[in-house]
């Protein structure tokens, strides 16, 4: 139980994939600029990073390691991430169009967010069981989506601010990202 | 539907030829990686304890349950046939992440020989100088007999390390590493008992 | 003319970092050091270079419908071939670099070039599109981690180069990534309005 806590903690807070890892910053930039948005990329990127975190793991053990052709992995993982993808696309556009058309450009490109890959990878370096795997990718999940939102809610009060213009959109973005990354720095030493 | 099929096929056959390339380039570089891996294990051997011409893993002859669990490793250090040193593996927990050393121990001057961080993820430009020379030599020659403390001045007592600035819990947590070996040592190896 | 152009496009005016905001992660994570800045550019460049070599060779085989699929395939391939190499010939950047190396294939910028230009061009300007853009891409990494590595570690290829006491080891940190892509793209905004 012990093992669980330490990996949400560390997960969630200590080694946050965006704002220590560097893990999907495109959308952490591209997609927080409304609120609204970020919560369905947050809930996107959830659902598609457990699914895909549970069943790399599982084509780790069962496939990739019994056939000694760990060297595969890369090749496997992506292949993996981007037929989920399409199928998460596929469900939002069915169900809710208006979150389709808010999500736009960046649904496809949840395929090439380097934090699903990048989860599952760790995963699989980490050697978790399946259950722990499946705490990590969440807690990375929510982790991610916790960044997103912070940032969303930074970014829709800085509409009315009066910025230099040549810091415009991604610099102070980027900024904004180094003050929230010095704060959560100081989670680490939590545990 | 055949439309689907003869696109199937030709996921396929890319997926065969990328799979082939990959395993290919494997078959070529796996020995490298492998004497690579190797190659670096007998230097790090080497450089926390020199004057051995052999090393053998005997973890499983040496090391119970009732151990430290931070120790992972016993290799036995030989020379001319006769064992003259060990060099452990352990890991322990440090600020960010495990940290894994190398600690060797003379059996006849029951002293550490050298100490030698493998692997760690701590804070770059702080705790991660424990890989540094000047942190590692700090264990150098000391003795096998009493536990290691950590001291943030300057050390007055032979058995005190001092720790690298701003970085007391990753020295702590390398000092707490050596002394696991250190006990099993004393407990198994040392001769003035 | 206009093949040099397919060149040069890559590295100034639309340096894929600088100019169009992709490929982010590593640009943020693997630039704490000169080296590893360097040897990052070097392994994208080369992946780059391959899988925009097989698809412009390829791109009147490939079905259009199964066009993404097809290329991921192809550059994670590549990517693996990448990581194996440099597992072997170059251990020290490996183990630096560690995940990023299989994270190339998530790379938004080869996709990218491979949609919006290998699918679309014969092989020769295929070649200089991946060269210049690879330049381009190691070029910026360079510049951030120059930046980093002097301020937060006072070193510049490992050599000293501040009085020691000096660097603010934030800059190594991750916050320090964020700064310094941020400002930089701050900074190059502000002379473009000046020259434009």
């Amino acid at each position: 139980m012990q093992d669980y806590f330490i990996i949400i903690v560390s997960a969630v807070l200590i080694n946050n994939i965006v704002l220590s890892q560097f893990l999907g910053i495109c959308p952490f930039l591209g997609v927080s600029k409304k609120l609204s948005a970020s919560l369905g990329m947050g809930g996107a990127v959830s659902f598609v990073l457990v699914l895909a975190g549970a069943i790399t793991w599982a084509i780790q053990s069962y496939i990739l390691k019994p056939f000694n052709i760990g060297y595969l992995q890369t090749v496997a993982f992506i292949l993996v991430i981007a037929a989920l993808v399409q199928f998460v696309e596929m469900v939002i556009k069915k169900y809710s169009p208006a979150l389709y058309k808010a999500l736009g450009i960046y649904l496809p490109l949840i395929t090439t967010n380097c934090a699903v890959l990048g989860v599952a990878i760790l995963n699989i370096q980490k050697e978790y069981t399946l259950g722990k795997a499946v705490v990590h990718s969440l807690s990375h999940a929510a982790g991610f989506t916790l960044a997103l939102i912070l940032m969303s809610g930074i970014r829709e009060r800085l509409e009315d601010a009066d910025i230099p213009e040549c810091m415009q959109g991604t610099p102070i973005a980027l900024v904004i990202g180094a003050l929230m990354s010095m704060s959560f720095l100081g989670f680490s030493g939590l545990i | 539907m055949r439309d689907i099929i003869k696109l199937g096929a030709f996921l396929l056959v890319i997926s065969g030829v990328a799979g082939l390339g990959v395993g290919y380039v494997f078959s070529l570089t796996n020995p490298l990686i492998e004497k690579q891996i190797l190659q670096n294990k007998i230097n790090s051997f080497k450089e926390v304890y020199p004057q051995a011409d052999k090393v053998e893993n005997e973890t499983a002859s040496y090391l119970r349950e009732s151990h430290d669990p931070a120790v992972k490793e016993v290799n036995i250090a030989y020379r001319d046939g006769s064992p003259v040193g060990v060099i452990y593996a352990v890991e322990t927990k440090g600020y960010s992440g495990p940290i894994s050393i190398l600690a060797g121990f003379d059996i006849a001057a029951a002293k550490i020989t050298a100490i030698k961080v493998l692997n760690q993820s701590e804070t770059p430009g702080l705790g991660a100088k424990a890989k540094d020379k000047f942190f590692q030599d700090r264990y150098r020659d000391k003795n096998a007999a009493a536990p290691l403390e950590v001291t943030k001045t300057a050390p007055v007592k032979e058995i005190q390390i001092q720790a690298i600035t701003a970085s007391t819990i990753t020295s702590r947590a390398v000092t707490k590493g050596v002394n696991a070996a250190r006990e099993h040592f004393a407990a198994n190896f040392a001769r003035s008992k | 003319m206009s093949l040099m152009n397919e060149f040069t496009k890559g590295i100034v005016r639309e340096n894929p970092l600088f100019r169009l905001v992709l490929g982010c992660c590593p640009s943020l994570a693997i630039t704490t050091s000169v080296d590893n800045g360097l040897g990052m550019g070097v392994a994208f460049t080369g992946v780059l270079l391959a899988s925009n070599i097989v698809i412009s060779a390829m791109r009147n085989i490939i079905p259009d419908s199964v066009r993404i699929p097809a290329y991921v395939v192809i550059i994670a391939a590549f990517v693996t071939m990448t990581d194996l190499l440099m597992h072997a010939f170059t251990p020290e950047l490996y183990k630096a670099l560690g995940i990023f190396i299989p994270l190339i294939v998530v790379n938004c910028i080869i996709l990218g070039r491979a949609e919006a230009f290998a699918n679309k061009n014969t092989i020769l300007p295929s070649i200089l599109d991946a060269l210049g853009m690879g330049l381009g891409f190691t070029l910026a990494l360079v510049i951030v981690s120059s930046v980093r590595e002097v301020l937060g570690g006072g070193t510049f290829f490992g050599i000293a180069v501040l009085p020691e006491n000096v660097p603010a080891i934030l800059m190594i940190l991750p916050p320090g990534g964020f700064i310094t892509l941020g400002c930089l793209l701050g900074f190059l905004n502000k002379i473009q309005k000046k020259t434009a």
